[in-house]
């Protein structure tokens, strides 16, 4: 759930008490802390948890310019190097001498939704010459759909003449480097990194990586797509549109030949959420992979945000929540610190309850529990209809308490009647929310149905059975 | 009450007056209305019983009208030192007229839901609901602020080296949003509480501080940055869909009307609240909700001074208007509705035709130019109302709202202008203050 709807939760927790809503009405607000403790686990991991998260690897596909803020970054030639490779930079240089000129034919692979292969062949024309900024020199290519962007923005190039090129930089067998006049970073570098992260959580029992976003100037997001197929063994990274950060495209397509990345994985893994990883604007995302059993086997599974959901989701939080609030209260000598303590833990229960609705799960009994328990998949954290739901429903109770513990009652009706005319929009919200979850269950079940069963095929061919 | 083409004459000025001012960047209407009351007077030109529904006409006005000055006046410069909104961001891609027709699109959606409201819901519902919930505005309103400060979401810190300089990143930005709430606070604090403006503007004082806030530091930014003038694409096309149109009328709907019951919550602040519990995502929606959320806003918060069996103050229009009349009869209620509805119908062709020629003419005269000239006129405009110390409060907050932007924080925690003292006399701290500061 989003973090009003926690938050609200715990105001309405707070409300239950006669004695906290008495001190509200004159004045004294300390019970807002219901509130603050309600949205706490969320505080706690995106303001800390967040950035003190182990890194194994991170992929930043297109560095920012440390000034701006925004990709790509500029750079001196002689500070790129293979680690580079697949990254999205800018050079300002002077071309020294132009290698070729013309035109050929490239052959490239597209992928439909479905992950299958089509070669595509066509005509292009290119230009190759070599670039020098005063602190070394590199090869820079430009054709394709690339060449023509590049012939637009330059026109006719000469030797002497001195260009900013963007590109991603490209590794040749031999070692030596190439940039290639391009608007976006080419995914494979992603891929390569995630495949990699999976074979070594194979090995070695968890890999976290974090997957940096692509700002571009104009606050505008370069958006891709991160595929975990494991029937095909296969890692897809599909380089989309420019998009504001509303999500609204904006063109800016790249073309066929560098929209796709694809890398194998050598060892068994399985995806948990049958949607692909978006990646746009805010901050981008960390995965975690994590060796685990799946029907008995070693298999590496994927857990999205491994630093959220942890302790600061769990009931024992709570505990420690409810007890540190009834302490600083004792200690300030507020009369109704029982009440305010029984109302925060409730507040921060209540915000453990609602994203056990969603898909994550948490760690409720920790130390009991040691790893994330399913979420009930109501609803997306995103849902507008699971959020509106409950958070219509904690300011129907909210009035309801207040009319019913103020005397005379301000809606002089009774306190069935008036909770009914209060929630009856969360009773249709969560009631279409229940069917519509009903698809993406089943969604998720056959999913993992296909994967056992996956694995039985392979057992079969393993032992010569086909 | 008065005659019926008086009333339709006044409503009629009253529109034609918000339209001519409302798309001037920097310019509010109750800083104008101020400055009417205060220049030419109300009851020698205007009879008095007249000035609501003019009111009623010119914020309607400006609550569909503004949107040209928010859309293609507000501009920020390529490089987009700042983060930007979804206007700006469409006018960066030449596409300013469309903002502007999603905005419409949500003006509408607003003023057919308050219409409605006002009608059928707002008479029965409210009054109940506001009897219940009013001994805890106090309450909700901290709830807001604390939840504003908990939420603020750290846009950098992503790509620091290390846990330290990733935790620098992130609360550098956090800490200044409350370093902006706690400066404006202070500033509204020494205005409201002290004799710095004087007295005679009394109805006024706080203008310059908004305007500093709000108005100038948005003009100073458009002449700091020096943008390029983008060709404007006048063609009558819009990117979005009925889903997204429902659900941003909806959430905005829900937000403009939280700020227009509730004292010092704002649209901004309703906005927030209603974002997150409705959970929307989309440039287009943003827009859309943003047109019907200060149509409910400020139309919304200034009709509940009409209506019969509440008659609520909300807003500095309201309490201007209602310090020389305030309407009594429930056919004044339902003149106000009709009124409404005159106006909107009016400033929806107006706003619509002057956005078709400000997309056509786009790059005739620099926003530079337009730039300077506004922040003299409101320069001037905070003189008249409050004299030299007002233009020196009027430099004060513009600084305070370019710090909101460098820090990259949100601009409403320049509301704490506003809010922290209000919070601060409601909970009876403001002898306690005053001493904190040493100003007594």
């Amino acid at each position: 759930m989003r973090g009003f709807t926690h938050y609200i939760s715990g105001l309405a927790a707070a409300t239950f008490f006669p004695a906290l809503v008495a001190d509200i009405r004159m004045g004294i607000l300390v019970p807002v802390i219901a509130a603050a403790s309600a949205y706490f686990p969320d505080f706690v991991d995106f303001k800390f948890g967040k950035f003190f998260a182990r890194r194994d690897y991170e992929i930043d596909p297109a560095p920012w310019d440390e000034k701006k803020h925004y990709a790509p970054k500029l750079v001196k030639i002689k500070d790129l190097s293979e680690k580079n490779h697949y990254q999205f930079f800018a050079i300002e240089g002077r071309v020294e001498e132009i290698l070729t000129r013309g035109s050929g034919t490239i052959s490239y692979e597209v992928f439909d939704k479905e992950g299958n292969v089509k070669t595509i062949t066509e005509e292009y024309n290119t230009i190759v010459f070599t670039l020098s900024d005063g602190t070394g020199r590199i090869t820079v290519e430009a054709f394709g759909d690339d060449y023509k962007m590049f012939e637009e923005e330059f026109g006719q190039i000469e030797e002497g003449r001195e260009l900013l090129v963007f590109g991603y930089v490209d590794v040749d067998p031999d070692g030596s480097l190439r940039f290639i006049v391009s608007d976006a970073p080419h995914p494979q570098g992603i891929a390569e990194t995630i495949a990699e992260a999976i074979e070594k959580a194979y090995e070695e029992g968890e890999k976290i990586v974090k997957i940096h976003n692509i700002r571009l100037p104009g606050d505008v997001y370069r958006q891709f797509w991160i595929h975990l197929d494991p029937p095909k063994r296969e890692v897809r990274v599909e380089m989309g549109p420019i998009v504001t950060p509303g999500g609204v495209a904006i063109g800016g397509d790249v073309p066929e030949y560098r929209k796709y990345g694809i890398a194998k994985v050598n060892v068994p893994f399985i995806k948990t959420y049958p949607k692909p990883t978006r990646i746009d604007s805010f901050s981008g995302p960390e995965i975690a992979f994590r060796l685990t059993k799946h029907q008995g086997k070693p298999v590496v599974k994927d857990r999205f945000l491994p630093w959220h959901h942890g302790f600061s989701h769990s009931m024992t939080m709570g505990v420690i929540i409810g007890a540190v609030v009834f302490l600083l209260a004792k200690l300030f000598g507020y009369s109704h610190a029982t009440d305010l303590a029984l109302a925060s833990m409730i507040g921060q229960w209540l915000h453990v309850f609602e994203d056990q609705l969603g898909f994550m799960g948490s760690n409720l009994f920790p130390p009991i529990t040691k790893d994330v328990i399913p979420g009930f998949k109501l609803g997306e954290s995103g849902s507008g209809l699971t959020n509106f739901s409950t958070a219509w429903l904690m300011i129907a109770l909210m009035i309801w308490n207040f009319n019913r513990f103020t005397d005379p009652r301000p809606i002089p009706i009774g306190d069935a009647k008036l909770l009914l005319y209060l929630i009856w929009p969360s009773i249709i919200g969560f009631g279409i929310a229940i069917v519509k979850s009903f698809r993406l269950r089943k969604e998720i079940a056959q999913l993992m149905d296909y994967y056992t069963n996956l694995e039985a095929f392979e057992e079969m061919e393993e032992v010569g059975g086909i | 009450m008065l005659p019926l083409s008086d009333l339709l004459i006044w409503s009629f000025a009253g529109v034609l007056f918000g339209s001519l001012i409302s798309w001037i960047p920097g310019f509010h209407i109750y800083n104008i209305i101020a400055l009417l009351v205060a220049v030419f007077g109300v009851g020698e030109l205007m009879p008095v019983q007249a000035f609501p529904f003019f009111a009623v006409g010119a914020i309607v006005a400006y609550a569909y009208v503004s949107a040209i000055s928010s859309v293609y006046f507000s501009v920020a410069d390529e490089s987009a030192v700042f983060l930007l909104f979804p206007t700006q961001r469409y006018l960066l891609l030449g596409r300013g007229h469309e903002a502007v027709l999603l905005y419409l699109i949500g003006a509408v959606a607003g003023t057919i839901i308050l219409v409605l409201g006002l009608l059928f819901v707002f008479p029965k519902v409210l009054p109940p609901i506001y009897q219940a919930t009013s001994p805890y505005i106090t309450y909700f309103l901290v709830a807001i602020v604390l939840f504003m400060f908990m939420s603020e979401w750290p846009k950098e810190g992503d790509r620091g080296k290390t846990v330290k300089e990733r935790l620098w990143l992130a609360w550098r930005q956090i800490l200044g949003g409350i370093f902006v709430f706690f400066l404006s606070g202070i500033l509204g604090f020494i205005i409201m509480n002290t004799n710095i403006l004087p007295t005679t503007s009394a109805y006024t004082r706080l203008t310059p501080m908004f305007i500093g806030f709000f108005g100038m530091s948005w003009v100073v930014l458009n002449i700091l940055s020096n943008p390029p003038m983008l060709p404007q694409k006048p063609e009558d096309k819009i990117e979005s869909s009925i889903y997204n149109t429902l659900k941003a009328s909806f959430g905005g709907a829900f937000g403009g009307t939280i700020a227009a019951v509730y004292p010092i919550i704002t649209g901004g602040m309703g906005a927030l609240v209603a974002g997150h519990m409705t959970s929307q995502r989309g440039d287009d929606a943003f827009i859309i909700s943003q047109g019907v959320n200060r149509v409910i806003y400020y139309v919304g918060a200034f009709s509940l001074l009409f209506l019969p069996n509440l008659r609520l103050t909300r807003g500095a229009g309201a309490w201007l208007v209602s310090s020389l009349y305030t309407p009594k009869s429930h056919s004044e209620y339902i003149a106000a509705v009709g009124v409404i509805l005159l106006a909107s119908g009016i400033s929806f062709l107006f706003t619509y035709g002057l956005s078709k020629i400000i997309a056509r003419s786009f790059n005739v005269m620099h926003i530079k130019k337009i730039s300077y000239f506004v922040a003299a006129v409101l320069v001037v405009i905070s003189y008249l109302l409050t004299d030299w110390m007002g233009v020196v409060v009027l430099f004060v907050s513009t600084a305070i709202g370019l710090m909101a932007a460098a820090f990259n924080t949100r601009r409403s925690y320049c509301l704490g202008g506003l809010i922290l003292p209000v919070l601060v006399s409601m909970t009876g701290h403001t002898g306690a203050f005053i001493h904190l500061l040493g100003l007594g």
